[in-house]
């Protein structure tokens, strides 16, 4: 569909003409996404291009902006740090708007008595957290790193990471926000809609922000978030971090009020009983299962050598046969990482206490090796600051995430044995990295105070390799087959699967869903906000009476 | 009417079908200053389908519904009639407790379960779940919750709804469906506890957070049918602790480190008359037992839990006494008049079917909104002004602060006991509340809970929220049957 | 290497945006959080690392061509190396400045190459430095000093002041200062004098990569009919040239020392005795070719290969170069020598060091660019409270002399061999 090139002009005269650009160069930087090569036509690693890319640097011109595309027609798809292929234009010949917000970077204020911070879209978490650290506040970081958008996580996107268990949910942080509509109205959510400032994301009433957040959030699909403001934790340690070592492996002391473990488990029972044990006894700073990400097959090997600056991939394998680290791997195949803190030497001792008892009861135990100065200290620096979530790719470029189905420690439990034996079954063809079955990983909690998270396999693929690609897709194709033999609800891949389906595919599967009422709402919502339909449909709705007989449906 | 008797008798059997006109006029007003209005009917429904037939008949009749679960009295106008041909939706029957779920530490009930049903269900299985400060005996939990009362324990409010999770919603529409993790499951809790399913998560499902959607609405948006909590491990040992100072503003900074580091459980603060009056039915002592106390005092609950109780207690108690000291504040176990068991009854206990703030003079005038703790003074001193403005005894006046979402947000409510025979009292009671009210919105309190008055002040502040909630009304219950004219619909 | 030889990496990137930031570990506050000048400076993803590699997919694949909006997005970097350092944090095996570096070649290669860079070249070719200056003038800043002429005789060690010290006569007493400590401490060297040639380095950055072919082959051989086996020298650049850039591309095995490496071996072994007091307050800027790009270069040779089905490793192993072993050590312990001098850090220090604006061509080519990247340097100077910026490159001290100029500022900028005579 040709768009008018008056529709260009209106944009350059809004936001500048040197922060506007077609050049098809620079929109292939925006199309091209990690995952696209698993969805698109011909493994292509190019989502579709976008129109153009605008960067607005306020409100008033993200504003403007919308108006600009709904004259037009033209979609709008906004990004802030723009990581998994969903962060890019949805289908070809549909002319998107790539909104990048880089140019709202600020934070623009931290409440320290109220324990809150004020921010835009393009401020990452290892920044706020640098900020915050300051003030001893501390800020969730999301499972998929501090490199992340706080705006994103807490307004349009999951919210869960490994210091959700006592920090909360990005999304049950979320304080006021700014959402400008599809249509560029603005709706100021919470206090923030009664001129009370930003501290309180619900009400007035109904809580206007449940139409905007949920628990998958509108992924850009719904509208631009330009503000938000996003409760703060305690934090008991040193103002900033004091950073050891050399790249890769940088290390963090471990304060003498904090702790950093890894946790052990004879078998899946006991890990989960371990999991609630330390949700009874109001255990953990951050909670994770992390480490396993390499695969537990491997994961000994891999870490022992990234933390030698000195040594390459090719020394894991050597390291893999030595009969040493194959007895700690053992030891390390159900584990998880467990950082403590305390505001007293008292108090960290006593969680000290607790948590050998929870050792002693459940049959789970510290694994040595792990707990050493050097490996506790890259222990504690990863999970303070979660700034080595790229070692997802570590292995060959290509990381999947499958299963992820959430729910309480047993249910997870219930689907591991599946997970591992079909990630196993998969990595025979040689075209997956071949790490073991389980290289499940995920947080102790995705909510506050715990009970609640899901385990997600890595699954390590090479983008550079047809081969591989297709290798990922089926592993992909075959979780989503036991989870169905299963009975299970599921898991992540299905969602990343759905972005190279046609929207009927989609339709016709949501249609079959135990509960629809939401996806009728998010129709009937949608056609409210968004008349011109310029969000895309990472906002998933479902036509009226889709999937029912002819003679009921319209 | 005759027909709409029948028609309701078909549904909920003809013992629930109630016209007497006193049961009536029950419901026809409540303790606030709404205008009464009386419904046609209170119908008393057992379970979901019942309740979905209901909603279903009155969308096809075009009749109003008003959910009520709690017993009276109410307070807020949210259970009384704004629209002629109201039928009341009692759902005080429905009082099953579903599930406790020790593990996960998740309870499903029913609507009708109350704070004095739920507590010995849970003690049993060692459970609690956080508690709003004294409420009435016939006091619905899933009501309580709905209208996101302040819980008194501020560290475990993650979020303003918790420890809400997941509710079954007849929707206004008719329509039945679950908030929540519960969202993405079979329409059926059974077939979801089958596959291993807790009801845990509140949010969702996809990008809609419908739980959020039937909080603060007063029934406005649907029927919850059930609801999912989370529940806590009851202490093993406590203590209890008041921290005494003149003026409010010299607790807020102990208070914010307090809730910083999440240090105890209950926390709250209260003025000498609120204190006073929570203790001491008997209006003549409560007065002589306010005197007696100092103007404002923290009370905070330390509790130890689960593994090594004592020890954690003691490892709190001596950070507390740091902290105390850390401010320069002195501590006591206790005032004359206010035992140990006063304050067991106001944290763990009910007010019975007396609430205290009815005792003074048999009616009160409540206001309360959340703010920061910082602006809070501010905010206490606007209401005394206007109090002054309408000579109104200042010492009579109640007040309690509560800190919520994790020390974020703060509930600070006013009670203002009257004579409800006493035409002037009544009319100086109404003034004060229209007047405080618009002088704290342009100050910047927040009405978030807008009852009355405050939803005309507050959702004319705003017209892109009040338009986003319009949209979802219209959806939701696109005949408009749910308690119609309340918030901003 | 080509474009071609990177397309694996380009596939692999996976458009995490690490390459823009500091190493998040390292990052202690939003001002100074950014690693990546360019994209700073010029916004869109493409001006990134992860964005050009996916410009040079884009090219490859046919997608686009070689627009002037691509070639600035190409340019107008400083090829610091931050990104890469910041990628290789989690992905270990990628190579973002060496794609970056193919890039450009292959802009060169297609006559791309911006009009901007040809008074440089043109310099280059006929007078064998970056400056605009007679070759004849190049010995000018040594006259006096009683060095040996190494066109006339030998000596075990060169001293390479490089074209910027050489020519650049408010900055030429850094080089004159470096010759009287080395004739002090009795090394025995000497200078190519007008006869130096420029080591090919800048060239090499943008791109055209047959300059430092023909400089290398010129200065090796140069310095082997001067029988030097190592040349010293006082310039990063230089350094990285010599160390890395002739290893790699002309087989030298020519020994490279900058001059912050003998100052501290000479504190170490007590040859350097500092005993007047040098009462600053003084931070250190690691360049970026000493400190995350100085690292020692291992020849290699190999293929990919695949372990575990299909984790990438080398055959044989491939050396990793990510700013772990860059030299920060030497020029710290030489200001912590110095009597007087407190050193206070900066944020942004060592591998994940805020580059000064003046390499990859920025200068040249993108002036605007390179004097806001180094006042981005200068603010965070400033913010320790450090009396003076001190670092150990010609290019770098210009930038920020320049750019201390530009806003009047009164920090002062010095070389950390002006540091070290104050003391002397």
């Amino acid at each position: 569909m040709e768009i008018s090139r008056d529709a260009y002009r209106a944009i350059e005269d809004i936001v500048g003409t040197e922060n506007v650009t077609d050049d098809p160069a620079f929109l292939d930087s925006y199309a091209f996404e990690w995952l696209a090569e698993l969805v698109r036509p011909n493994r292509s690693h190019y989502m579709p291009r976008p129109w153009a890319v605008v960067m607005p640097a306020s409100t008033r011109e993200v504003q403007a902006v919308t108006k600009v595309c709904n004259k037009y027609k033209i979609k709008i798809k906004p990004i802030s740090t723009g990581w998994y292929h969903w962060a890019a234009p949805m289908k070809d010949n549909e002319p998107t708007v790539q909104l990048d917000l880089r140019r709202m970077n600020r934070i623009i204020d931290i409440d320290e008595k109220n324990r809150f911070a004020i921010v835009e879209p393009y401020v990452i978490c290892a920044q706020l957290q640098a900020e915050a650290m300051k003030l001893g506040l501390n800020c969730n970081i999301i499972g998929a790193g501090s490199s992340t958008s706080v705006v994103a996580s807490a307004c349009a996107y999951f919210g869960g990471g490994p210091s959700s268990h006592y920090m909360g949910n990005n999304s049950d942080n979320l304080l006021g926000q700014e959402w400008v509509t599809p249509v560029g109205k603005v709706v100021r959510t919470g206090s923030l809609s009664s001129g009370a400032g930003w501290f309180c994301s619900e009400g007035p009433g109904p809580s206007v922000r449940g139409v905007t957040r949920g628990n998958l959030g509108s992924r850009g699909g719904l509208g631009t978030y330009t503000k938000c403001a996003i409760k703060l934790a305690d934090w008991p340690g040193p103002t900033e971090f004091e950073v050891k070592g050399r790249p890769p492996g940088y290390r963090l002391p471990v304060g003498e009020n904090f702790r950093a473990y890894t946790i052990g488990a004879p078998n899946w029972d006991a890990w989960a009983n371990c999991y609630y044990a330390i949700y009874d006894n109001g255990l953990g700073y951050i909670f994770h299962r992390q480490l396993n990400l390499a695969g537990a097959n491997l994961a000994t090997a891999l870490w022992l050598t990234y933390i030698d600056p000195t040594k390459t991939l090719n020394d894991v394998e050597t390291l893999a046969k030595d009969p040493e680290i194959i007895a700690i791997n053992e030891k390390a195949r159900i584990s998880f990482q467990l950082i403590l803190a305390a505001q007293s030497v008292d108090g960290i001792q006593l969680q000290d206490k607790i948590l050998d008892q929870i050792l002693s009861q459940t049959g789970c135990y510290k694994v040595e090796r792990y707990c050493q100065q050097d490996m506790a200290e890259f222990t504690n620096m990863y999970m303070q600051r979660l700034g080595h979530k790229h070692c997802n790719f570590i292995w060959a470029g290509g990381y999947m995430g499958s299963w992820m189905q959430a729910g309480t420690p047993d249910f997870v439990k219930g689907y591991v044995p599946t997970a591992i034996k079909g990630f196993e079954e998969d990595q025979q063809s040689h075209l997956l990295v071949e790490c073991g079955g389980d290289a499940l990983m995920g947080c102790g909690s995705t909510l506050g105070g715990g009970g609640y998270f899901g385990l997600e396999q890595f699954v390590s693929y090479d983008p550079a390799s047809d081969a591989s690609i297709d290798a990922c897709i089926k592993h992909m194709e075959d979780a989503i087959a036991d989870c169905v033999a299963q009975g299970l609800p599921l898991g992540k891949e299905l969602l990343y699967l759905q972005i190279g389906w046609s929207d009927q595919r989609i339709w016709d599967g949501m249609a079959k869903a135990p509960q629809t009422f939401v996806l009728d709402f998010q129709r009937q919502f949608k056609e409210a906000v968004d008349p011109n339909s310029l969000g895309d449909r990472n906002y998933p709705w479902l036509p009226e009476k889709w999937g029912q007989a002819p003679a009921q449906a319209k | 009417m005759e027909t709409k008797r029948r028609q309701l008798a078909a549904i909920v059997g003809e013992d629930n079908v109630l016209d007497d006109p006193k049961i009536l006029e029950e419901f026809s007003s409540d303790e606030s200053l709404c205008e009464p209005l009386r419904p046609w009917f209170v119908v008393r429904p057992a379970n979901e389908s019942e309740v979905q037939a209901l909603v279903k008949w009155a969308n096809t009749t075009v009749t109003p519904l008003v959910p009520v679960s709690s017993g009276a009295p109410h307070f807020y106008g949210d259970t009384v009639p704004t629209v002629a041909e109201a039928v009341i939706v009692d759902l005080s029957r429905m009082k099953e407790i579903k599930r406790i779920d020790r593990r996960n530490r998740i309870a499903v009930i029913e609507p009708g379960v109350t704070y004095s049903e739920l507590a010995p269900a849970l003690a049993r299985e060692g459970l609690r779940i956080p508690r709003p400060l004294a409420p009435r005996a016939n006091k619905s939990v899933v009501a309580s919750l709905l209208e996101r009362q302040p819980t008194t324990i501020p560290r475990l409010n993650f979020s303003l709804p918790e420890p809400l999770r997941n509710c079954g919603v007849v929707w206004g529409s008719g329509d039945l469906a679950f908030t929540g993790e519960a969202g993405n499951g079979p329409l059926n809790l059974e077939a979801q506890w089958q596959r291993g399913l807790a009801q845990v998560d509140g949010k969702g499902p996809l990008a809609t957070d419908l739980m959020r959607l039937v909080t603060g609405a007063q029934g406005s948006m649907g029927i919850v049918i059930w609801a999912s909590i989370k529940l806590e491990l009851i202490p093993t040992v406590r203590s209890y602790f008041f921290v005494p100072h003149s003026e409010l503003s010299g607790l807020v900074d102990f208070i914010y480190k307090l809730t910083k580091v999440r240090l105890g459980d209950e926390t709250l603060l209260l003025n000498r008359a609120k204190l006073a009056a929570l203790v001491e039915p008997q209006p003549a002592a409560a007065r002589k037992l306010r005197e007696a106390l100092p103007e404002w005092v923290a009370l905070v609950g330390l509790a130890g839990t689960a593994l090594f109780p004592e020890e954690r207690l003691k490892v709190q108690e001596k950070e507390f006494r740091a902290l105390v000291q850390e401010f320069r504040l002195t501590l006591c176990g206790g005032f004359a008049g206010v035992s140990r068991a006063d304050v067991v009854r106001l944290i763990d206990g009910d007010s019975g079917d007396h609430p205290p703030t009815l005792t003074a003079k048999g009616a009160s005038q409540d206001i309360f909104f959340l703010t920061t703790l910082d602006k809070a003074p501010g905010l206490i001193e606007t209401v005394r002004s206007v109090a002054a403005r309408f000579d109104y005894p200042w010492p009579d006046v109640g007040i309690y602060v509560q800190p919520q979402h994790q020390g974020v947000a703060h509930h600070v409510e006013f009670n203002f006991p009257y004579d409800p025979s006493d035409a002037k009292e009544v009319a100086k009671a109404r003034d004060i509340y229209l007047e405080a009210s618009a002088e704290l919105i342009d100050q910047g309190a927040y009405f978030s809970r807008p009852y009355g008055y405050w939803s005309e002040l507050v959702y004319q502040r705003d017209a892109s929220s009040t338009e986003i909630l319009r949209t979802v009304k219209q959806i939701v219950d696109p005949t408009n049957i749910m308690n119609p004219g309340k918030l901003c619909f | 290497m080509t474009i071609q030889d990177y397309r694996a990496d380009a596939l692999r990137c996976t458009r995490c945006a690490y390459c823009k930031w500091v190493p998040l570990d390292l990052m202690k506050s939003w001002r100074f959080s950014k690693g990546c000048p360019s994209v700073e400076y010029g916004k869109f993803h493409s001006y990134s690392a992860g964005g050009r590699l996916i410009t040079s997919l884009s090219l490859m694949d046919g997608r686009s061509t070689v627009t002037d909006k691509v070639k600035d997005s190409v340019f107008m970097c400083n090829m610091c190396g931050s990104c890469d350092v910041a990628c290789k944090v989690c992905r270990y095996d990628m190579e973002p400045l060496l794609a970056m570096h193919a890039l450009r070649a292959k802009l060169v290669e297609d006559g791309d190459l911006p009009e901007a860079f040809q008074p440089m070249l043109e310099s280059l070719r006929k007078d064998y430095n970056t400056m605009g200056e007679p070759h004849e003038r190049r010995g000018d800043w040594a006259k006096d000093l009683g060095v040996k002429d190494l066109t006339k005789t030998t000596a075990k060690y060169v001293f390479h002041a490089g074209c910027r010290y050489s020519f650049d006569g408010e900055q030429s007493e850094v080089a004159r200062t470096a010759v009287e400590i080395l004739k002090k401490a009795g090394v025995d060297f000497g200078i190519m004098g007008a006869a130096e040639s420029c080591c090919g380095g800048k060239a090499f950055s943008i791109g055209v990569d047959q300059q430092l072919h023909n400089s290398a082959d010129h200065n090796l051989a140069a310095w082997k009919k001067a029988g030097v086996d190592t040349v010293i020298t006082p310039c990063a650049d230089c350094y990285y040239a010599f160390k890395r850039l002739y290893t790699k591309h002309a087989g030298s095995t020519i020994k490279v020392v900058h001059m912050v490496e003998l100052l501290d071996q000479m504190v170490t072994d007590g040859r350097l005795k500092m005993t007047n007091p040098v009462p600053m307050k003084v931070t250190y800027h690691d360049p970026c070719h000493l400190g995350r790009q100085g690292e020692d270069y291992v020849p290699w040779d190999g293929v990919e290969k695949k372990i575990f089905g299909q984790a990438v490793v080398y055959d044989p192993p491939r050396p990793r170069y990510n700013g772990a072993f860059g030299v920060y050590d030497a020029p710290r312990n030489v200001l912590k020598a110095i009597p007087g001098v407190e050193l206070v850090e900066m944020e942004r220090i060592k591998e994940g060091a805020w580059c000064c604006g003046a390499g990859g061509g920025a200068r040249e080519a993108y002036p605007k660019f390179s004097e806001w990247t180094a006042g981005e340097r200068i603010e965070e100077a400033e913010s320790t409270g450090a009396d003076a910026l001190v670092t150990a490159c010609p290019w770098c001290e210009r930038n920020f002399i320049d750019a201390v100029r530009g806003t009047k500022g009164k920090l002062e900028v010095l070389d950390i061999l002006q540091l070290v005579a104050m003391a002397l």
